[in-house]
């Protein structure tokens, strides 16, 4: 069982409130990702849950039971850190033992516990070597070996792939994914990477200066951004928002289309502009395309590829029913 | 491999200096140690310039070897290193992680725990031996009489008289006896070099990884665990540095046993070296070996100690 509530949680750092009353519940079982840009929280509010920073006022309660005054190793949470934070002068089996070792478990115990963490994460060949010996995902299975030979109600995963390289990121992603699905544990992740939020997540938090913008599925967040940020924020590449004549047409302050709710003609559209980069990806083309009288550029998202060059005239009309409004206030109209 | 010479050329210099610097002496004394080499001998006026033809071969080292007070001060000088190493590592970690945090007052707490290393060792000596362990006008001259009368004056109390009655009057030590003169030297060098430990694990201890505690804490490690899982082998280094410089420097200490007991109290081998050179220049050579080797055997003993113990 791994049920978390957060209850009208408060976070100041001596004058500076770094995150205003907040309510979150996250159910049993579910993999929530907080996602926001950097300097949001969302790592404080992770060490708020594992204990690691006091609440300056409400409540974490874990399973109905109220933990606010509960220390960091009694919540039965397990965390993952972002530098990893194995114990350098411990071999990896030790360094796995470590937890066990501290409840003072028999040591055949522990022994078979690790045998079989390290077996299910590959780690078998490397339960001798020092942590310096490993490469960055191999440290990266140990961190997370250490957390799952506890059995705790939840995990907390602490931006835990930012120090791997692209390659391994995606790898780590799906092995975490799968654990997950194995383990049907609570797991909290943060990350500011959007991709793996979307990737990830059976619940989306968005967070921004401390406050959640929206809670959802990843394709509820897609589909109906609740305000502009999150609009802007979720999503790759970004949405296009545009305010000005067209917005106001519309009935909104910034309209929002996604890349791919863009139909691009040669002849006759909405808006007229020039092509300024044309990105091949095979799959797809990405086209940046200029508009007189808005600022940014517009990233128009066509299949396959399409043979635009820089320096052409095209004509961009979005489909209407894919169109996002928001107001003066930034929050979305239906 | 001929691109080499030129760098080697250019490293000479300093390779021929250093070896001069170092080799010089070492060969000097050498030979002193194998000849008969006094500064004052009526009957035996040759021997007081060094030539080859004094040649005695082992004899001094034989000489030296027979005396008991060689091996007393050999004694010496190993239990005042190693109980000065003990304490100050044991101190410099428990004040470095005393005051590995922040409190007001911080900045000049830390001057002034460094403040001891930067008095000279004579001065150091002095303050030490008159002011504070002086039977009669230092501090602990001053305690004891005070507890004395206190216990005297709570004699004639009501209750307690009876219990008080029972206790013997204290005498003050004096720390300028045979017996006494090494820990007065142990304790005036603890105090000056305790700061330098803790100047080094201070250091060493705020580069420690605030995660892994975290880690640790989350593990259900408590502080004492911590202490000794994280912290202790983080200092494993640090402390066999700290170690290691100690080492060298306190089995050469002089002035200190100096200035506490002119001679009169346990000598080290230094002191005795010394004592030596007053006259027999070959005797002193030998010891001067003895003592090199001496050096050597006691930093690798301790540095594999102290590797094998901290660093798992």
């Amino acid at each position: 069982m791994g049920r978390i509530v957060l209850e009208k949680v408060t976070k100041k750092f001596g004058e500076v409130e770094v995150i205003p009353p907040l309510d979150l519940t996250i159910e049993d079982g579910e993999f929530a990702v907080f996602v926001g840009p950097s300097g949001c929280g969302k790592s404080t509010l992770l060490r708020l849950i594992a204990g690691l920073e006091e609440v300056t006022s409400g409540e974490v309660k874990i399973d109905d039971a109220t933990v606010t005054e509960v220390p960091p190793s009694k919540r039965g949470l397990a965390m993952v850190f972002q530098s990893y934070a194995l114990y350098p002068h411990m071999t990896v089996r030790k360094n796995i033992a470590f937890p066990l070792r501290m409840e003072k478990m028999p040591q055949s115990e522990i022994d078979a516990k690790v045998d079989m963490a390290a077996k299910s994460l590959n780690l078998t060949d490397y339960l001798d070597r020092k942590p310096g010996q490993l490469s960055g995902g191999q440290r990266q299975r140990v961190a997370i070996g250490r957390a799952i030979v506890r059995q705790p109600e939840a995990f907390l995963f602490d931006e835990p792939l930012s120090n791997l390289d692209a390659a391994l990121r995606v790898g780590m992603r799906l092995e975490i994914s799968e654990l997950h699905q194995r383990l049907e544990t609570t797991m909290i992740y943060v990350t500011h990477d959007q991709v793996e939020a979307m990737t990830m997540a059976d619940k989306i938090v968005v967070l921004q200066a401390g406050v959640i913008e929206q809670v959802g599925s990843p394709l509820e967040l897609y589909e109906r951004p609740q305000n502009r940020f999150v609009a802007g924020f979720i999503g790759s590449p970004k949405m296009n928002l545009i305010e000005g004549e067209a917005a106001k047409k519309r009935g909104a302050q910034t309209m929002g289309m996604r890349p791919e709710h863009i139909a691009v003609s040669t002849e006759a559209g909405e808006f007229k502009g020039t092509v300024g980069v044309a990105e091949h990806l095979g799959s797809d083309t990405f086209l940046h395309v200029h508009i007189d009288g808005i600022e940014e550029h517009v990233t128009v998202r066509q299949r396959g590829n399409v043979n635009f060059k820089y320096g052409d005239t095209v004509y961009l009309t979005p489909e209407e029913a894919n169109v996002h409004k928001f107001g003066a206030d930034g929050l979305r109209i239906d | 491999m001929a691109n080499r010479t030129i760098p080697r050329l250019l490293q000479t210099p300093a390779v021929v200096l250093l070896l001069f610097w170092m080799l010089v002496p070492l060969s000097m004394t050498l030979f002193f140690s194998f000849i008969r080499y006094v500064l004052n001998n009526l009957r035996r006026p040759e021997w007081t310039s060094p030539s080859i033809e004094n040649w005695r071969g082992f004899g001094n080292y034989q000489y030296v070897w027979n005396q008991d007070s060689f091996w007393l001060a050999i004694q010496n000088s190993i239990l005042i290193v190693t109980s000065i190493l003990f304490l100050t590592v044991i101190l410099g970690v428990a004040i470095a992680v005393l005051i590995n945090r922040s409190f007001p007052g911080l900045g000049i707490v830390r001057v002034l725990l460094i403040s001891p290393f930067f008095v000279m060792p004579a001065v150091n000596a002095v303050l030490w031996i008159n002011m504070i362990l002086d039977p009669v006008l230092g501090l602990q001259g001053i305690a004891v009489n005070g507890i004395n009368e206190i216990i005297a004056g709570l004699r004639s109390a009501p209750v307690v008289g009876g219990f008080f009655s029972l206790w013997p009057e204290f005498e003050p030590i004096s720390f300028r006896a045979t017996q006494t003169s090494a820990y007065a030297v142990i304790m005036m060098v603890t105090w000056q070099w305790t700061p330098f430990a803790v100047l080094i694990f201070m250091t060493s201890l705020q580069s420690e990884d605030q995660q892994q505690k975290e880690a640790a804490t989350l593990d259900g490690a408590g502080r004492w665990n911590q202490f000794r899982f994280l912290t202790l082998p983080h200092l494993g280094r640090p402390i066999a540095i700290v170690v290691m410089i100690q080492a060298i420097f306190h089995l050469s200490l002089y002035a200190e046993i100096e200035i506490v007991s002119r001679g009169n109290g346990n000598k080290n081998l230094p002191y005795y070296i010394g004592e030596l050179v007053n006259n027999n220049i070959g005797a002193a050579s030998a010891t001067g070996i003895f003592a090199v080797i001496l050096a050597n055997i006691v930093a690798i003993f301790l540095l594999r100690m102290v590797g094998k113990t901290l660093m798992e």
